[in-house]
């Protein structure tokens, strides 16, 4: 029996990606807490507002969210004991800075001595945080997200203004302090974060597409007890686990998400003392991802050029089929591993709708099909070869699938391959685009980029290994140091390769200038603690005795 | 057996590390093992990470071309694994008294092991062996043991000179005496060279079956004769008794041969995967690289061209000599190879 999750205790943002629930904006606030009484206080103040998971009626769905989490050194300043602290997973002790090397946010070929100032492109706020000066660090991260103030414009609910003046107000230069140093002239108090808009007509509409152009966030893992069970049926399809054809898609073991549940070792993810402060918690990366527009199109243009003469086709159609063989979908979202060729992908758009002459409603297709099972059901070992969906393309190395299965062989299909090697590695991503709306014009110092949040029981074993071994690393998908063509560092290594499928007489394509098109531009790790952790840190009852 | 698989040399060599006292260059005290512990810390790896890189000296043992992979361990003493289990009730009828410690195991001495993945080939570049007969193996080794001595003397010296007998090795015939004398069996070999699944000599499960399960079947068949009361087997004559002891005899025989089959079987080496030996694996990662830069470089260019070009690839790096021009061994990448300069 599945016993149901205690959704009021677990906070929303672990479910639920707003943006996807109609929260088109944005803030976090980054807070240093200046003495451990304040800090207490402030805990106290703000729990009563966070939002949980507890599922909405219309009359019940917030205008604007809130969640809250804490860096260590935030915990440290809120006075758990030490055993606590020391309990805690090394990498979050450790916090982001401290590992950029092995994701890749430094210099892969430099020794730490000569890369002193290897964050010197981060934010103010984020170069400041853990340098020495324990007043710059980040202690609690706090996001608002917010519904459309009216459908049509591009303005969210005037509760989130007074949500945030509601903050401000929280907070005291001896207290607990808000820290500014946002964006690349550090002016902020806060990153703002909204969907890119687009006109239609004199309408303003929000879009499920970053500033490359292309529809992301689709495909989120399902995990036990995220859906109500009639729901669960259909969102599980292509998200979950595939054990076999006996069972189809199945919800991922809550552990993987959630602290103090199974997962999917049948073991605890592993937690410091007491067990309740860290029940249904999780942890968090926040990572401001930065993403050079101009980069982007000058190599994709000369790219296109070069993939146009040798495929002999029109050069919009080779960069529209560059792009989606880099991602693993078409800019709208539709999968190459279900339409895998520029024709297949024309057939798809006109029989979901998408080429609708009326752009309101092909929005809605659009929004329509991402919502659906089709977008995300599929899986790779019908596709061993890469013909369909390369092997090194973003999307097969950030959820492999069933490609790993170890049964898997070159040239042939495997019916019986699993996604066992899977899914003690997926993440839930939560964030949305920062940055001007698509009117505007954009190159690589103009700020935009998307704010992302990956969740998961394990910072290390989820979060860490992708970015290590999947996105900066090639070796599981035969790829050798080749890393993701999409967010991988491609400062020593510049190709990608495409293969083809030998029957259509077409050689494979190599890129061979890549250039890096997303990079970091600061973050942390936090502990996301449930409702009732939250008030045993504000109480400050966190005994591990 | 297990020292000999697939083509290579699995060799593990034990040496008692010497005890009392030495002194550093600088006159310091320390024990040998301390010493020893001192000198490997500070021998170079190869150069694989941007730190070792830097540092720009690479791994003595990247002066050969035979060894694939070695290591160093300085092994204190027996790892202590805490009491013997012991099902609580039998220790309490046997009046066995948990407060009582047992006895703790501990090595006479703390012991230097060298590991080392070698190809199993008297020259460096010699094609693999698909056997090797114990004389030979220690004939290999020899001459490894002799090249490396050769190739690294004050390595080895400054290393062995902490162990027990290293004082009369002078010459590399000496130091391959040396190493013969602390030569342990290494029971788990481990290779992954596999480029396709190797021809493996399987058991005709089938047949031995069928002979194991014959005189088993007489043996019971005449059994179940003499309980139910017949008296003579047809043709033979005799008691179906005796019989079965006679048949019961023989299946005791067989089924030992068989098991000793199987296990002679199973310690038939691998045979050695193609391209398996350390100038192939480096040619390739040499040949590997060049052509990934050729197929960008002559993307989408006409059938002449490209038929011209890749002659003149085929030239340039000669695929089919694995000595040169090759990547050298203790380095990331033919580029880093260029960067870091000629492998000293």
């Amino acid at each position: 029996m599945t016993r149901q999750l205690d959704l009021n205790d677990i906070q929303g943002n672990i479910p639920r990606a707003y943006g996807r629930f109609a929260f088109p904006f944005a803030r976090y606030f980054f807070l240093n807490i200046r003495n451990q009484d304040a800090g207490r206080a402030f805990v106290t103040t703000v729990r009563p507002r966070v939002t949980t998971a507890a599922w909405w009626t219309p009359d019940t769905k917030p205008k604007v969210t809130l969640n809250i989490g804490f860096t260590h050194p935030g915990l440290c300043m809120l006075g758990l004991p030490t055993r606590t602290l020391q309990g805690m997973p090394e990498s979050f002790t450790d916090g982001m800075k401290a590992r950029a090397f092995i994701l890749g946010d430094r210099h892969p070929d430099r020794v730490e001595q000569d890369d002193s100032n290897w964050c010197a492109h981060w934010d103010p706020i984020w170069r400041e945080n853990r340098a020495g000066d324990a007043g710059r660090d980040v202690h609690i991260w706090i996001s608002m997200n917010a519904q459309l103030a009216q459908l049509g414009t591009d303005q969210p609910v005037p509760d989130l203004e007074a949500q945030t003046d509601w903050l401000r107000g929280l907070c005291s230069d001896s207290g607990v302090r808000m820290l500014g140093g946002h964006g690349r002239d550090g002016a902020g108090d806060f990153q703002p974060a909204s969907a890119i808009f687009t006109k239609v007509g004199d309408a303003k509409f929000p879009t499920p597409r970053e500033h490359f152009g292309l529809t992301d966030g689709i495909g989120d893992p399902v995990f036990q007890g995220q859906y109500p069970p009639d729901r669960e049926k259909e969102a599980v399809i292509g998200r979950g686990k595939w054990m076999g054809r006996a069972t189809g898609w199945q919800p991922i073991a809550a552990g993987e998400f959630l602290l103090g549940h199974p997962d999917e070792s049948q073991e605890l993810p592993p937690t410091a003392m007491p067990p309740n402060v860290m029940h249904n918690g999780s942890f968090m990366a926040y990572r401001k991802l930065h993403e050079n527009v101009g980069t982007f199109n000058d190599v994709m243009a000369t790219e296109a050029k070069g993939f146009a003469r040798v495929m002999n086709v029109p050069e919009q159609e080779a960069r529209e089929t560059l792009i989606a063989k880099m991602v693993g979908r078409w800019s709208d979202g539709v999968p190459t591993a279900t339409a895998p060729t520029f024709e297949a992908w024309q057939a798809t758009r006109d029989q979901i709708g998408l080429n609708d002459p009326d752009p309101a409603r092909a929005m809605q297709a659009q929004r329509a099909y991402l919502r659906s099972a089709a977008s995300s059901d599929f899986r790779y070992a019908d596709d061993i070869d890469g013909y369909k969906c390369p092997g090194g393309a973003h999307l097969r190395r950030v959820n492999t699938r069933d490609y790993l299965d170890p049964l898997n062989t070159p040239g042939k299909r495997n019916r019986d391959a699993t996604t066992q090697l899977n899914k003690r590695r997926r993440i839930l991503r939560r964030g949305l685009p920062y940055g001007p709306d698509d009117s505007a014009h954009k190159d690589d110092s103009t700020e935009q980029g998307v704010t992302m949040m990956i969740i998961g029981a394990s910072l290390f074993r989820q979060f860490e290994f992708v970015q290590q071994q999947w996105i900066q690393y090639g070796l599981d998908f035969h790829q050798g140091n080749h890393t993701c063509p999409m967010l991988g560092d491609h400062s020593l290594h510049t190709r990608y390769t495409i293969p083809s499928d030998p029957k259509s007489g077409k050689p494979p394509y190599i890129m061979g200038g890549l250039k890096t098109f997303v990079e970091t531009r600061g973050g942390d790790y936090f502990f996301l603690p449930s409702m009732t952790a939250l008030h045993m840190i504000a109480l400050g009852i966190v005994d591990p005795t | 057996m297990p020292d000999f698989d697939t083509g290579h040399l699995f060799l593990t060599f034990l040496t008692p590390i010497r005890r009392g006292t030495t002194h550093d260059l600088t006159g310091t005290a320390m024990s040998h093992e301390q010493a020893v512990r001192i000198t490997l810390g500070l021998l170079p790896t190869a150069l694989q990470s941007p730190a070792t890189i830097k540092i720009g000296e690479n791994s003595p043992f990247a002066r050969s071309l035979q060894t694939h992979l070695c290591r160093f361990v300085v092994i204190e003493d027996a790892i202590y694994n805490g009491r013997t289990p012991e099902d609580a009730l039998i220790a309490s009828i046997r009046d066995r008294d948990p407060i009582t410690p047992q006895p703790v195991d501990k090595l006479g001495n703390a012991y230097l092991l060298f590991a080392a993945d070698i190809d199993a080939v008297m020259d460096e570049g010699d094609p693999l062996p698909v056997t090797l007969d114990a004389a030979r193996q220690g004939r290999v080794r020899d001459a490894w043991a002799r090249r490396l001595w050769e190739r690294m003397a004050p390595e080895l010296r400054s290393i062995y000179e902490n162990c027990v007998g290293f004082d009369e090795v002078q010459t590399g015939a000496d130091f391959a005496r040396y190493l013969k004398k602390c030569q342990v069996e290494t029971t788990m070999p481990f290779h992954d060279y596999w480029i396709s699944p190797p021809k493996l000599s399987n058991l005709p499960v089938p047949l031995l079956a069928i002979a194991a399960l014959l005189p088993l079947g007489i043996t019971v068949l005449a059994f179940l004769a003499q309980v139910f009361g017949v008296q003579a087997v047809p043709r033979l004559g005799i008691a179906p008794g005796w019989l079965a002891l006679g048949s019961a005899a023989v299946s005791a025989a067989v089924l030992y041969g068989l098991y000793r089959y199987v296990v002679a079987n199973g310690q038939k080496p691998m045979p050695p995967a193609q391209f398996g030996d350390l100038p192939s694996v480096l040619k390739s990662l040499y040949l590997q690289q060049h052509f990934a830069d050729f197929a960008l470089a002559h993307q989408g260019s006409s059938a002449k061209n490209l038929h011209a070009a890749f002659g003149a690839f085929l030239e340039t790096h000669t695929p089919a000599d694995t000595m040169a021009p090759t990547q050298p061994p203790g380095v990331i990448s033919v580029k880093a190879a260029q960067q870091t300069g000629p492998v000293a």
